[in-house]
């Protein structure tokens, strides 16, 4: 019995702790993740010297601009009127992109009847139609929003139908055997069973409504981060075109970061605590 | 219901549990024709089949939950099944958190809790170890002895069907047919110690064993 024990001992030559080269991985992690960012401002200030603020703002330059301009106020109005705008296109688009996913999902008729038409909203370079949206609806929030809405509900749509179409067949039987109706079998079976797939629908299309508002903005606005970008190109004004990209890359960070918390918040609320680690890994910018 | 696996027996529980048309002939309970789910069957699958995102307890309750909201009744039936297989204590777990076998007694207190006159079982306990097993089929004589429900049973484990039946029924495949019945007489409480060792049940093995080849 001893002998076998220091046999064993012996053959298993492990390192001290058989975690510590994942626990230094994760250090050297959280390391890199600090520093990249900094990194990434020496890279940019070093070119910067380079060239002339024209081309290429330095960083100190846009950070102070960047300052004045919140602390004038400037900048409210506009970061304001984007995040309406894509606010109520992504609400608008995943309300749409949802009812369509479910429809085609319930129905195969619906599918058939319905489908081409998405795929051509998608086919359809919706930019195109940004001139025209604005001769139709002005140049207020609406058009922006109808952009913004067009590209954020084709995610939803093919999510939403994926999830509700990939429930498990064992599920689906068990259901069966309960002699569940077809509406209790979609909102208690289906659609949990959808609900990672709905989310991670939920955030592309939040990420691609900023996309849409802004680029809509670009065509005909009078306020908007978008528009702030059309005025600064006409003035040849670099250091606020920068400012803009600046405050919008902010803007789709803290968004991405609140998708994250109401994602986490309806994970632990249907699957309770324990699946903290699942949330992690859907959510990697939110951490 | 013993056979070698493709022989048909989950196929032949599945007509039984209305959840499959037999292509040809009928299946009748108590005189009448299965055409969909009877509402006084129970199902146990292969697979524990549990719902991911509901608690143990919420799991159990689905079968009233698909009726509507459970009453104060039936919470209280889902509580006392829970007790009848153990699982108190996990009643607020997600099935993640539990292990095979308590997963495998989660899904037998589910169809159990509508109190059915006829419960199918599919392999249930197939994917268990040795050990496990044994120990769920004690559980599962138990659970009978005060639920009193006709069971059907599908296994290709012959000492797991001399212990549980009091009639095992020999399968064969293509074309599936039924080759033998066999009544199992010895009395309860049965041990798996007697159906290995005992000469009457060696009898019995070895005339379901002949029968499968």
């Amino acid at each position: 019995m001893t002998n076998d024990r220091r046999l064993l001992k012996s053959k298993i030559k492990s390192p001290k702790n058989p975690f510590s080269n994942f626990e230094s991985q994760k250090i050297l992690g959280q390391f890199l993740v600090i520093v990249t960012p900094f990194l990434f401002i020496l890279i940019w200030h070093l070119i910067a010297a380079g060239t002339t603020p024209l081309i290429l703002p330095g960083p100190k330059d846009v950070f102070m601009r960047l300052f004045s301009y919140f602390v004038s106020g400037r900048v409210w109005p506009h970061l304001f009127m984007t995040t309406q705008e894509i606010l109520a296109g992504f609400v608008l688009g995943s309300v749409l992109g949802l009812g369509f996913g479910t429809l085609i999902s319930e129905s195969v008729i619906a599918r058939k009847v319905i489908m081409p038409y998405i795929i051509v909203t998608q086919a359809l370079p919706k930019f195109a139609l940004a001139p025209m949206l604005v001769i139709w609806f002005g140049f207020g929030m609406a058009p922006k929003v109808i952009i913004a809405a067009l590209i954020a509900f084709f995610p939803l749509v093919e999510n939403t139908y994926m999830g509700l179409t990939t429930t498990p067949g064992s599920q689906l039987e068990l259901f069966r055997a309960l002699r569940a109706s077809r509406i209790t079998t979609l909102l208690k079976l289906r659609v949990p069973h959808a609900i990672p797939a709905i989310f991670s629908g939920f955030r592309v299309a939040l990420m691609l409504s900023l996309v849409g508002a802004v680029v809509a903005e670009y065509v005909g606005a009078n306020q908007g981060l978008g528009a702030l970008i059309i005025v600064s190109q006409g003035t040849l004004d670099t250091e606020l075109m920068f400012v803009s990209f600046v405050v919008l890359t902010v803007l789709g960070l803290s968004l991405d970061w609140l998708y994250g918390l109401v994602y986490k918040a309806v994970l632990v609320k249907l699957y309770g605590k324990s699946i903290s680690n699942i949330s992690s890994s859907t959510s990697r910018l939110s951490v | 219901m013993v056979g070698r696996s493709g022989c048909g027996k989950s196929t032949l529980l599945r007509c039984i549990g209305g959840l499959i048309a037999p292509t040809t002939g009928s299946i009748k309970i108590s005189g009448q024709i299965v055409t969909e789910p009877h509402p006084q069957i129970g199902y146990v699958f292969q697979q524990p089949v549990l719902l991911p995102w509901r608690t143990v307890e919420a799991n159990v309750s689905l079968p009233f939950e698909v009726k509507g909201k459970p009453t104060k009744e039936e919470k209280n039936k889902v509580k006392k099944v829970l007790e009848i297989v153990g699982l108190s204590d996990y009643a607020k777990h997600r099935p993640g958190e539990l292990s095979g076998g308590m997963q495998q007694r989660v899904s037998v207190s589910r169809s159990l809790v509508t109190e059915p006159s006829i419960l199918l079982m599919d392999e249930p306990f197939g994917a268990l170890d040795a050990q496990t097993r044994e120990d769920m089929n004690v559980e599962l004589l138990r659970i009978w002895e005060v639920a009193k429900t006709t069971i059907v049973f599908v296994t290709h484990d012959i000492g797991e069907a001399l212990f549980l039946s009091d009639r095992v029924v020999i399968m064969s495949a293509r074309p599936g047919k039924i080759d033998d019945i066999i009544e199992v007489n010895s009395p309860r409480p049965r041990s798996f110690d007697q159906v290995e060792n005992d000469p009457e049940f060696w009898k019995m093995r070895q005339r379901i064993r002949k029968a499968l080849h």
